[in-house]
């Protein structure tokens, strides 16, 4: 019962946080596989200008980052930062349908 | 006078003999030295208590027992190479024996030898949800803890000191295997160990594996977000130990080969990780009558920053 309503919340907390965000990109990133390697990613992408938050989807290996209006990100500057932080873009779109490209490895 | 003085001499050539091989509160091999990344600008900080008993069947019955802790601080330089600093500090290094004069009890504590070393990531392929790396690991450790500590006896043997005096490199590789599932860590690593003061202790040869297998969540189905592991650890420690120099010559009762396994637990989440093992030996081969392994336990914690 606990279980169920802390995975509910996380959905919750995460479903919100992404439907209030307007200007958000999702990168696919391979290598993900530990909670602990996901904070880099996270460190690194918030370094981004414009960035206002970083949501790591570890078991869908996902990352959603949340940029202010106006500001972009470039596949560039997402696969620069997945590869400082150690790790391989897969995937690039920006959200809601409007896609910013993909390329796969 | 003359009495006092050979027991003095008997006791630290005890010492000597039978600390030999001490493995001070290493970082490496519980599950640190993973081949996993550091990211660039990001920095590790572990803490790890160390408990560590030791003794053997004969006559002196002697009994090693070391209380210490070992911190360890990691920097990403690039996604590929990061570098550490691991010092330990020693709460206590006690050693009890019989002698001539009845039970004897000589300890000290303080910093001990800081190593440094660093990592880089020689070979990586990333998978959706894996990833294999080969890491190959440099270092050295500098004679930093007090070599020349004494008490009523005199100076204590080389073994029981804080730090050896000496420089040393150590070297190999390690291998990760890392799914959502499980994780799969092994290491190879080389110890030469310098001379001070007519003491050396012998070169070490290790190999190191590790098991981590996530018990919870029991599935990652539906789970959104990044949530907290609970691992279930198992590692395997097979050491190998040259004897000692001692003067110009060698410590038959020294060295020798040990297989340790270790089960333990591990709480992994976004920036902390708390991990404990109790590290037990299966089989041990020592030269002479060096001394044994009864339990080493570990615990400890890692934080992202």
């Amino acid at each position: 019962m606990v279980r169920k309503l802390t995975l509910l919340l996380s959905a919750l907390t995460v479903s919100i946080a992404v439907l209030a965000a307007d200007n958000q990109y999702v990168l696919g990133v391979d290598g993900l596989a530990c909670p602990f390697c996901a904070y880099g990613i996270e460190k690194r992408l918030n370094k981004v200008d414009g960035v206002t938050g970083v949501q790591v989807d570890v078991g869908e290996s996902v990352v959603h980052v949340i940029l202010q209006e106006g500001k972009t990100l470039t596949e560039d500057q997402a696969r620069k930062a997945v590869d400082e932080a150690g790790f391989t873009l897969r995937s690039y779109s920006k959200a809601e349908g409007k896609k910013g490209g993909s390329n796969g490895q | 006078m003359g009495s006092n003085r050979r027991s003095v001499s008997v006791l630290a050539l005890i010492g000597s003999l039978l600390l030999t091989g001490e493995n001070t509160a290493q970082a490496a091999p519980n599950t640190f030295n993973t081949a996993l990344p550091v990211a660039q600008g990001q920095y590790l900080w572990r803490e790890q208590l160390v408990l560590r008993e030791r003794s053997d069947d004969g006559p002196l019955d002697r009994e090693v027992s070391v209380q210490a802790l070992g911190s360890v601080l990691g920097y990403g330089v690039t996604s590929k190479f990061a570098v550490f600093g691991m010092v330990p500090y020693f709460f206590n290094k006690e050693l009890d024996v019989t002698t001539p004069m009845g039970r004897v009890e000589r300890d000290t504590a303080g910093f001990g030898d800081i190593s440094l070393f660093g990592r880089y990531t020689l070979y990586k392929k990333d998978f959706t949800g894996s990833t294999f790396r080969v890491a190959p690991v440099f270092g050295l450790t500098a004679p930093t803890g007090d070599d020349n500590d004494s008490d009523r006896f005199g100076e204590l043997p080389r073994p029981l000191q804080a730090g050896d005096g000496a420089w040393d490199v150590f070297g190999g590789a390690v291998v990760t295997y890392q799914t959502l599932q499980y994780q799969v860590d092994g290491q190879l690593l080389y110890r030469e160990n310098g001379r001070h003061d007519g003491f050396a202790r012998g070169d070490e040869t290790r190999f190191d594996a590790s098991l981590q297998y996530r018990i919870w969540p029991r599935s990652m189905k539906g789970v959104p977000g990044t949530p907290g592991f609970v691992y279930a650890l198992l590692e395997s420690n097979l050491i190998h130990r040259e004897r000692d120099d001692v003067g110009s010559g060698t410590d038959a009762n020294s060295g020798g080969t040990q297989w340790l396994l270790a089960p333990g637990l591990q709480y992994v989440s976004r920036g902390w990780i708390v991990e404990g093992t109790v590290q037990l030996p299966v089989a041990e081969d020592p030269r002479g009558d060096a001394i044994e392994d009864d339990y080493i336990v570990r615990v400890g914690f890692r934080r992202n920053f």
